[in-house]
């Protein structure tokens, strides 16, 4: 009898136990929306990467501890096979069926601004990671009963991205060239995106004293010959490849072979790519990466992290940066409900977003949102020696401290 | 001057790969009457093997002949298996191919992955004649087209196969009852079409980077240039793939850059409203019967 009284005991106090470790281990769901097909897929799966890297390492640590309860991030991912319309069938699926708290997504600003009309009514956060969302969130988009409120940038503005990158490119460049450039020509795929990075990226070479000229491309180019040739007979001392990595590495080789200018700067172009490529230049040649570079970071924490984040099996390719638009966001998310103490509340964690700061691992000085919900962080610029594949020389650029000239800065 | 001259010469290689992917697409839509909308895939998949075999080591020039190969053998397939069943239901063989299109370009995903591939320039040199860069890979590829253009414009006008296949054109059922066995002359063209994609993707990854999307964009250049150069002529794809080169490369020389693609088809267009046969007439393309 004592024994049967023992043992109900510990029956008992394992069922408390089971109870204890399944009310431990509630789920936080958290919805993810990205391409894995279509012609978008190089820049989703890194949204996807980046999301089950940050996922996995906040669950190993034991989840996120809100109130008296812990919970594990359940991701649920959903491929918008590049198509607008399947973006908005997912967001509505993970907002109204599933119920998702929070929203990572998507690669390009059209996608994200569709999924926003949902997440905003629903009061659910949405995390997208592109800069052309500063069209759309000023003051009247972001405040209490705006639509966009729930939203949040995790690109800087591309007013800073270009000022930045821009005085980055040219100081590299200037210690290189025989006189100091004064010509430059911006070279953009014509597309919503290449219109409105290239009109912030022209007016920051512009303030940095360059005579510019924008010649752009339809999407989807490959063969840049004519277009090159019209550029060679501009003589200009710079060709900025402006915008889309893939692109700029379909037109760099052809550049090379026509001798169209004396020095290049290639957005979007990893170090590591330009590396894997064997890429090579007798002319000085400036890269920069989106947001910071996996094949030559000068921090250790992004080394750490990407080396991490190809562990998982991402693929190295030109925007596997583009992952860092997204890591950091759901550790800072993480810390927000902490502290907020509940995770329904999603007005309160975005007054916490917006008054917090988190240290992560795109930038060495702790991220900020700004009122209109968007962070500001330096850019890393590269410079390869000439007839060099794999020695590059880089260095971070702090963004400008306001617009330049004829810049509104949205 | 100088500048023109070498417009002129981009002109000509922009044409080159155009060319190729155009007789492909006029002979198996103008002769076989199958609207393949996966042609354009077929090519990436030729540029695909092309990347994967000079990675391994494989000499460019062989690994050419292999990929023709790889995706004559990829076309005797999806025409035994597929687009046999559709042959008098051209539209089912036309939205069978978008599917196909789409299969092939998230196979080649998995095998691979999504990135860019690219080669080194299997010759690497570059002429400057007179002020003007000719790149050699470009000539060798202009080269290769010229010689297969002519292998299968006599192969189609004078050989007793070209002969019974455009019969087979003209009335299927005579043909038939005259002994020719259509069917597999079909076969014969999709093959001969696809192996000319394989080729056609192995020179473009020579020249440029290819992605598992390349064949979806570099589609409806190969079917602009079939229809106004007239269906089934291979003569009229030549004509047509020089007429978007040479708009191509003058007008993004000398007009509205970003118009560039706009400036062919509005070129398209009106051909294709002035002359419907194309420049040098064709076939009525696919018939339902």
């Amino acid at each position: 009898m004592r024994q049967l009284g023992l043992g109900l005991t510990m029956a008992a106090a394992g069922l408390a136990m089971a109870l204890q470790t399944a009310r431990a281990d509630e789920e936080l769901p958290i919805g993810v929306i990205a391409a894995q097909s279509g012609s978008f897929v190089s820049a989703g799966n890194t949204i996807v990467g980046a999301a089950n890297l940050a996922a996995q390492q906040i669950n190993d640590a034991g989840g996120i501890k809100v109130g008296d309860k812990t919970y594990k991030i359940k991701l649920y991912i959903r491929d918008n096979r590049t198509d607008v319309n399947v973006s908005i069938a997912a967001a509505r699926e993970l907002v109204n069926d599933i119920g998702v708290k929070a929203i990572w997504g998507t690669e390009t600003h059209d996608f994200s601004v569709s999924m926003a009309k949902i997440t905003g009514p629903a009061k659910v956060l949405q995390f997208s990671g592109n800069s052309s969302l500063g069209a759309v969130l000023d003051d009247k988009a972001v405040a209490d009963d705006g639509w966009l409120h729930y939203t949040f940038q995790s690109e800087p503005q591309e007013w800073q991205r270009s000022g930045s990158t821009a005085k980055g490119v040219l100081s590299l460049l200037t210690s290189q060239l025989k006189s100091p450039p004064k010509h430059s020509v911006v070279f953009v795929g014509n597309d919503a995106t290449g219109q409105y990075l290239s009109s912030h990226y022209v007016k920051a070479l512009e303030a940095e004293g360059q005579k510019v000229d924008l010649v752009q491309y339809p999407p989807d180019t490959t063969d840049f010959s004519p277009l090159l040739t019209r550029i060679k007979g501009m003589k200009p001392d710079i060709v900025h490849f402006w915008y889309n990595g893939d692109s700029t590495l379909t037109a760099f080789p052809q550049a090379l072979k026509l001798g169209v200018a004396p020095s290049y700067f290639l957005f979007g172009v990893d170090p590591g790519i330009y590396q894997e490529r064997s890429l090579k230049a007798d002319v000085p040649v400036t890269l920069s990466c989106v947001p910071v570079c996996w094949g030559s970071s000068p921090f250790p924490e992004v080394k750490q992290y990407f080396e991490k984040y190809f562990g998982l099996g991402a693929a190295k390719g030109p925007q596997s940066s583009v992952s860092l638009l997204y890591y950091d966001y759901f550790f800072w998310y993480a810390k927000a409900l902490e502290k907020v103490g509940k995770i329904d509340d999603p007005d309160a964690v975005v007054a916490e977003l917006l008054k917090s700061d988190y240290k992560g691992v795109v930038s060495p000085v702790p991220l900020v949102f700004n009122k209109h919900h968007q962070v500001t962080f330096a850019t890393e610029v590269c410079m390869v020696e000439p007839n060099t594949s794999d020695q590059f020389k880089c260095a971070v650029e702090q963004p400008p401290a306001a617009p330049p000239p004829g810049d509104n800065g949205g | 001057m100088d500048i023109f001259v070498q417009q002129l010469v981009n002109s000509l290689s922009v044409a080159s790969v155009t060319i190729l992917i155009g007789i492909g697409i006029t002979l198996i839509f103008g002769l076989a009457g199958i609207v393949n909308f996966a042609h354009g895939e077929f090519l990436m998949v030729g540029g695909m093997a092309t990347w994967f075999m000079v990675g391994a080591g494989m000499n460019f020039f062989v690994a050419l002949v292999f990929a023709g190969l790889l995706v004559g053998a990829l076309g005797f397939a999806a025409e035994r298996c597929l687009f046999r069943f559709t042959l008098n239901r051209p539209m089912n063989g036309f939205i069978m191919s978008i599917g196909l299109s789409v299969i092939l370009q998230h196979a080649i995903i998995r095998v691979f992955n999504e990135f860019q591939k690219s080669i080194t320039d299997p010759v690497g040199l570059v002429w400057t004649i007179g002020g003007v860069d000719i790149i050699a890979m470009r000539a060798i590829v202009v080269a290769i087209t010229a010689v297969i253009v002519a292998i299968t414009y006599f192969g189609i006008s004078r050989s007793r196969y070209g002969m019974a296949l455009r019969a087979s054109v003209s009335d299927r059922d005579t043909a038939e009852l005259m002994g020719i066995p259509v069917r597999r002359y079909v076969t014969g063209v999709f093959i001969y079409g696809s192996l000319l994609a394989g080729i056609g993707g192995a020179l473009m990854i020579s020249l440029f980077p290819i992605t598992p999307f390349t064949g979806s964009v570099i589609i409806i250049r190969g079917f602009a240039v079939s229809l106004i150069g007239g269906l089934g002529n291979v003569g009229g794809a030549v004509v047509g793939g020089l007429v978007l080169g040479l708009v191509d490369g003058l007008s993004a020389g000398y007009g509205y850059p970003e118009w560039t693609d706009a400036y062919s088809l509005v070129v398209m267009i009106l051909i294709l409203v002035l002359r419907p046969q194309g420049l040098l007439g064709g076939t009525l393309g696919p018939k339902a019967s």
